[in-house]
């Protein structure tokens, strides 16, 4: 177990998490099952004071939760600075078995519980509340979810061992490797980029015609291609080393942190697309979110566009 | 319209130290109706002023007002209820006594923000109609027992509410102050309001212009 204080916070609040949250998912079983807004009974009284407090629980629970992603990413690399061969936080996750199922678990956690969060907003914005049963039966999937990663988190820690020679993000994102990883780096850069631009005019396109679902899929499309450009294309620039092409590295000092602006960027805007698709808001509200996640969108691809271009502008040439 | 339907209200439900407050009572009260809630202490008057109010809810049963049912709002929307229709008169009067009375009077507009102009207008309105603009900037810790009252009904005015709840509003006040309460009552009437009073002060039996009296005792009217 690596115990530096970063790591205590994490499982502190782990602790504490799991306590509240198996108190609210108890709670949310009773509420999803028994709730009937109609009912003038004993029971429904008690289970709306109940909603309150669950639902109050989980929204702490989760307002921590989503930027304590970005705090991970720092512990990650913080540990990267006391465990042999890592550079930064992509040998931390590579250093155990269980590294890459947690960080996808939690980029899928992440939209789960902002998506539970904007739920129960929109939920609260309505006398009758519509939503109180759907997002008290969502969290009782994302409760699993939750608590799969609180144990996958703890494990990945416990199971870090710093004699062990771990390798570094320039041999894990290698296009020499044979995994699924290279294969990626064999695709055409030009037909990536057309990808990234395309989508991103897509979504402009789904704006203008209000194609709710359809501009919902494309931010998923969106962030899965930004992810791809940004290890194959965007990050080379930003390191300005045509073979480095880690998704890490860029959240450190000597890139200016720009990493975390850069996923803060993607997360948020595909954030407020995905959700004004899924949730049945006023035109306004939805209007409002399509105009947030374009924005957010957008100054994602300025930043990282921003690269290339001044790196063309100073050298007359690309990587 | 008002309408309590089959409501009981269990205070500390499900402890041994229970309280039942309401039995299963039914209620309807009219538009621009005075209504007079009689009972000893403890015989669940308040109560049903708290329900009217949205200021509790239910144990079971249903409150209704136009319609709208009100024992099943949401605690924001049970505020936005209470600021738009409800002018609540407290026995004690609870107004804040290190402000003044203008302060005072005012606080249930901040939350609808609107520009001075219009807050001097209401203001004033309720200041001079129950006879309290001389006092305008006093502190209410400097106020007597009547005046405090005066207070506390422009206060539960200047929103212009269309029901007004006084819970023992002369319970504080000597015979005379009463009887000007309820000449304010009188007028209050007449403006339309719907009205609501929990008392046990003999002063409100009998008057001429109150459509209802209504026993309430040990949970039952």
């Amino acid at each position: 177990m690596i115990l530096i204080p970063e790591v205590l916070t994490i499982l502190i609040l782990n602790v504490i998490f799991t306590l509240f949250s198996v108190i609210a998912f108890f709670l949310s079983l009773k509420i999803f099952l028994k709730w009937d807004i109609n009912s003038n009974s004993t029971l429904q009284y008690t289970l709306e004071k109940q909603s309150y407090l669950t639902a109050t629980i989980i929204k702490y629970i989760f307002i921590i939760k989503v930027p304590l992603f970005l705090f991970f990413i720092f512990t990650l690399d913080k540990i990267s600075n006391i465990l042999t061969g890592a550079m930064c936080g992509a040998g931390v996750v590579d250093a155990t078995d269980y590294g890459n199922y947690l960080f996808v678990l939690k980029i899928i956690n992440l939209y789960i519980f902002a998506y539970w969060l904007a739920l129960h907003s929109e939920d609260m914005k309505h006398e009758n509340q519509p939503y109180t049963k759907a997002k008290f039966g969502f969290f009782i999937i994302a409760f699993f979810l939750f608590i799969s990663e609180i144990v996958v988190e703890g494990v990945m820690f416990s199971s870090i061992d710093l004699n062990e020679i771990v390798s570094c993000c320039g041999t894990i994102y290698s296009s020499s490797t044979g995994s699924y990883i290279s294969q990626i780096f064999a695709m055409s850069p030009t037909l990536l980029l057309s990808m990234f631009y395309g989508i991103f005019v897509l979504l402009l396109i789904f704006y203008f015609l209000k194609r709710n679902y359809a501009f919902a899929i494309s931010n998923i499309l969106f962030i899965l291609i930004s992810i791809i450009t940004l290890i194959t294309f965007f990050g080379t620039y930003i390191y300005e080393l045509p073979s480095h092409h880690c998704p890490f590295c860029f959240l450190q000092s000597d890139y200016y942190y720009v990493g975390y602006l850069l996923y803060t960027l993607l997360f948020t805007g595909t954030f407020y697309g995905i959700t004004s698709g899924f949730i049945n808001t006023s035109d306004t509200n939805r209007m409002t979110n399509y105009k947030k996640s374009i924005l957010f969108n957008f100054l994602y691809i300025a930043l990282v566009s921003f690269y290339p271009l001044s790196y063309y502008i100073k050298n007359g040439v690309w990587l | 319209m008002i309408e309590l339907i089959n409501i009981t209200k269990i205070y500390d439900l499900n402890k041994n130290d229970q309280v039942v407050a309401l039995k299963d009572i039914n209620l309807s009260i009219n538009e621009g109706e005075l209504i007079i809630l009689k009972g000893s202490s403890g015989s669940g008057k308040s109560t049903i002023l708290s329900l009217i109010a949205a200021l509790n809810k239910p144990t079971s049963g249903e409150v209704t007002v136009d319609t709208k049912k009100i024992s099943k709002l949401p605690d924001n929307f049970a505020s936005m209820y209470r600021r738009d229709n409800i002018g609540f008169i407290f026995q004690k009067y609870n107004l804040i006594a290190d402000i003044s009375v203008k302060e005072n009077i005012l606080l249930p507009l901040i939350p609808l923000n609107p520009d001075t102009g219009e807050l001097d207008e209401k203001l004033n309105i309720v200041m001079e109609k129950f006879k309290i603009s001389h006092k305008k900037e006093t502190l209410v810790k400097n106020l007597s027992g009547g005046e405090q009252q005066r207070v506390a009904i422009a206060r539960a005015n200047v929103n212009n509410p269309k029901i007004i709840i006084a819970d023992e509003p002369t319970a504080n006040l000597d015979e005379k102050l009463s009887l000007h309460f309820i000449e304010i009552l009188r007028e209050l009437k007449k403006a339309g309001k719907t009205i609501v009073v929990a008392t046990h002060d003999p002063l409100f039996f009998d008057l001429d212009f109150v459509d209802r009296e209504i026993q309430v005792s040990n949970g039952t009217i």
